[in-house]
């Protein structure tokens, strides 16, 4: 956990986001709704490779909408649509009706809430992506398996009991082994839904850490709840309230200088 | 932006997507064919029941309701037609026997009678026209003839047989030839009482109506005479001469056999009735021949009275043997039934839970289902032997029983599947389709095996309540007894699927209902009843052992 605290102001300063480079996904003036109830309104956001891209907000507020945008998670909800604005990954619409949705969620990632491996083995567990994109060859699988569970830093812990059922895991364990499942797919991105609200302080101190060592080769989006885990792992920072995007910017100066009367108030406590 | 020619989230024409929509196209098929049967099993009930409840003059039938059993009389008056009851029939009946007598009073007697019967007598005639008798006579000497040719046909070769093989015993001369000419003069006895009875009949017919119709005079007598004379003739003539033709050939055959082969190997009966037991195995399916095989069974009759031994006993049907073929019959249609509704059941109940967006349409179909469930059995054998037996001509047949016993249990299994597939938790859908999972793949791989226990716990109260029913494979797949098993004398394959068989619920409901009780019986209905409760209990524990296997391979 103390190496997680280490972030120091700099290291955000220095990230290239100036420097001209195209963000990897862009959020365009987006009004989302579940039926005839507007959940977002009009927001703008760009986030760029490799940042670890963290929203925060009361609950209601939208940043989970937002965030199951990014991989059309929502489409699973009856009447959910976006009414207005688009979502663009690398320049192309998420919407646009040419897209494949099976590829798209291959390149975006998603690690959900509450931990969910399936009740299968942890072998299983990891390379279940891969064979339901039908690699059939086994080396190339215990390849990736072995690959993503260290990427996941799980190997050490489980390389004895491949063959174990996943919820003899701990809960700290569950969660990194479905960051490991989705690791396997070689997202591009990878989308973070409260990753560690369900876990007690050294579990969730092993997933940050682990999301602070992801982000030199993924772009992270994490919604959470908990102001100082945006502040601990986060490069940027976005705060949303009642479905608006109201500021977003360095996690520091969110922290330390936020321009939103309304963000200097959610973030000192006085509502949220 | 347009998107790009590179663009990595472009959709691909695969034939993953082919899958995808043939399983969606599969599966809403069989979620509609169930709707189909549903409606058609709805309707076919209330269209022809409620025509029956409110048919008649009022709104209701309330005859219907409120009367007791009787037989319908259709009288067909002029043309149009007019059904009654009994109760009814009688009253009408009493109502214009009355009319009429008192018109036969009113009327001026001798006129009216002469009237009446010239209208009788004319009627009669009209049945009894020349032209009819004809024809009966004809067939009647035909058909005579035939059996004489045959009868001596057949006697020859019986002689023949019976010289050729060698002698074992003796039976005297005498007792032999007085069986022979026995028989025949018994046959021929026969006839000459059907010729008696067709000549009491219009002697019947003759005295009946004759003094009427000298009384009145009619023009047409003569004719009539004539042509019961002309009956008369052309029967007793053929027959006549065939019988003495018959008579003398008989007696040359006999002689010229006596003569070739002497007295002593005459007698062997023996040989006579194996080859009676020869012809016996032959089969004769031909009407012309079927009247040579009964012959042939009248004639050896004396034979084989001599030499078969009779017990004395006292015969109780199906109070003896087992129920092998009754054990069988149950197995394979719980288990066909099973497979069917386990099968439309859980592809309805996907279509339903996966696929279906809530809605009044999906709510409308779920209570279709549950009403479905609410249905007594003995309706779904209704309904089973109006559409699979009649309407698509399976006959009673194992296919017939497995279809309507998998649709009276295809509403549990639709209801608790749907419930099983629910109650996976959202979590394993969403990670399957995060991680890039079509939704076919995402229902194959990482719902369906995990609702798999649930699933088999309400295919399990499926099984019994499908070996348990006895009305719904009552009329569509339930023979009475059938000593064939299933896999016995198949012509080709398919006929297996097409054959009746044996069931225990049936066979305890033939024995304890349909047959004369006696002490053996009641043995026989509790031992099948034993035996089916055992094979229940079976059936049930092998479904719970795979489920509990099930449930110890996935539990989270």
């Amino acid at each position: 956990m103390q190496e997680t605290t280490e972030l120091s102001p700099e290291s955000a300063s220095v990230l290239p986001i100036h420097s001209g480079i195209d963000p990897t996904i862009s959020i365009k003036n987006l009004d989302f709704a579940y039926g005839s109830n507007q959940v977002l309104h009009g927001v703008s956001l760009d986030i760029y490779p490799r940042e670890v891209m963290a929203f925060i907000g009361p609950s209601g507020c939208g940043k989970s909408t937002l965030l199951r945008c990014l991989n059309r998670m929502n489409d699973l909800v009856d009447n959910a649509q976006i009414t207005k604005g688009s979502i663009e990954i690398h320049g192309n619409n998420l919407h646009d009706p040419s897209v494949d949705v099976i590829e798209l969620r291959k390149k975006v990632g998603m690690v959900f809430q509450k931990s969910n491996p399936f009740p299968k083995s942890i072998y299983q567990n990891v390379a279940y992506g891969l064979q339901i994109q039908g690699v059939r060859s086994k080396r190339k699988v215990d390849q990736k398996v072995e690959e993503s569970l260290r990427k996941a830093a799980l190997w050490e812990e489980v390389k004895d009991r491949l063959n174990e059922n996943a919820y003899g895991l701990s809960g700290g364990q569950q969660q990194r082994l479905c960051i490991a499942r989705t690791l396997a797919v070689e997202p591009e991105i990878i989308l973070m839904d409260e990753p560690c609200s369900a876990l007690d302080p050294v579990a969730t101190g092993r997933v940050e850490e682990l999301i602070l060592g992801l982000k030199n080769e993924y772009t992270i989006v994490v919604v959470t709840h908990n102001m100082q885990q945006a502040g601990r792992i986060s490069d940027r920072t976005a705060f949303f309230y009642l479905g608006e995007l109201i500021e977003c910017d360095f996690t520091k100066k969110i922290f330390i200088n936020p321009d939103k009367k309304q963000t200097e108030d959610y973030i000192s406590g006085k509502f949220g | 932006m347009k998107p790009n020619q590179d663009n990595p989230f472009k959709a691909r024409l695969s034939r993953e997507k082919f899958t995808e929509n043939l399983i969606f196209g599969l599966l809403r098929g069989v979620t509609f064919f169930v709707l189909f049967c549903a409606a058609y099993l709805f309707w076919d009930i209330f269209s022809k029941g409620a025509g029956k409840v409110f048919e008649g003059e009022g709104i209701l039938n309330w005859e219907f309701l409120t009367d007791d059993p009787q037989t319908l009389h259709v009288l067909n008056e002029d043309g149009v037609e007019q059904r009654l009851s009994s109760k009814k029939y009688y009253a009408l009946k009493d109502e214009k026997t009355l009319k009429r007598w008192n018109e036969f009073l009113a009327g001026s007697t001798y006129e009216f009678c002469q009237q009446k019967i010239k209208e009788a007598f004319s009627a009669l005639e009209k049945e009894w026209q020349a032209e009819e008798l004809e024809k009966m006579v004809q067939s009647f000497v035909a058909a005579e003839k035939d059996r004489l040719v045959n009868k001596f046909g057949f006697w020859k070769d019986l002689l023949s047989d019976t010289k050729a093989t060698a002698v074992d015993f003796e039976v005297p001369e005498a007792e032999v030839s007085a069986m022979v000419s026995g028989y025949f003069l018994g046959h021929l006895n026969q006839e000459s009482n059907r010729l008696a009875l067709v000549k009491s009949e219009i002697t019947r017919f003759r005295a009946t109506h004759y003094p009427t119709i000298e009384k009145l005079n009619v023009e047409n007598l003569q004719s009539l005479e004539e042509a019961y004379r002309t009956f008369l003739n052309q029967i007793a003539e053929p027959y006549r001469s065939s019988l003495s033709s018959f008579s003398d050939e008989i007696t040359t055959t006999y002689q010229k056999f006596l003569d070739a082969n002497g007295p002593k190997e005459f007698g062997h009966f023996k040989e006579a009735l194996i080859a009676y037991g020869q012809v016996r195995e032959v089969v004769i399916t031909d009407s012309a021949e079927s009247s040579v095989w009964k012959f042939i069974q009248s004639a050896l009759k004396p034979f084989e009275e001599a030499v078969s031994v009779s017990l004395p006993s006292t015969d109780y049907a199906y109070s003896g043997g087992g129920i092998f073929p009754a054990i069988v019959g149950t197995l394979l249609l719980v288990i066909g039934a099973m497979l069917i509704a386990i099968v439309l059941g859980v592809f309805c109940a996907i279509f339903l839970a996966e696929y279906g967006k809530s809605g009044r349409f999906l709510s409308l179909v779920r209570l279709a289902i549950l009403n479905l469930a609410g249905v007594p059995s003995i309706i779904f054998g209704l309904f089973g032997f109006g559409l699979f037996v009649i309407f698509l001509d399976w006959n009673v047949s194992l296919l017939a029983g497995w279809f309507t016993l998998a649709f009276m249990v295809l509403p549990v299994v639709i209801t608790a599947s749907e419930e099983a597939l629910r109650s996976i938790p959202q979590g394993f859908r969403e990670s399957s389709l995060a991680l890039g999972a079509t939704k076919w793949t995402m229902i194959k791989t990482s719902v369906l095996p995990y609702a798999m226990p649930g699933i088999l716990t309400s295919s399990i109260l499926g099984v019994a309540r499908a070996a348990g029913e006895t009305a719904p494979i009552m009329f569509t797949a339930a023979y009475a007894k059938r000593s064939e098993l299933p896999w016995e004398g198949l012509e080709n394959w398919t006929d297996f699927f097409f054959q009746g068989v044996m069931a225990l619920p049936y066979h305890i409901y033939v024995v304890s209902a349909k047959i004369p009780q006696n002490a053996y019986t009641a043995d026989m209905q509790y031992g099948t009843a034993f035996v089916f409760l055992v094979l229940v209990l079976g059936v049930a524990s092998l479904s719970i052992l795979l489920r509990n296997r099930l449930r110890k391979k996935y539990r989270w």
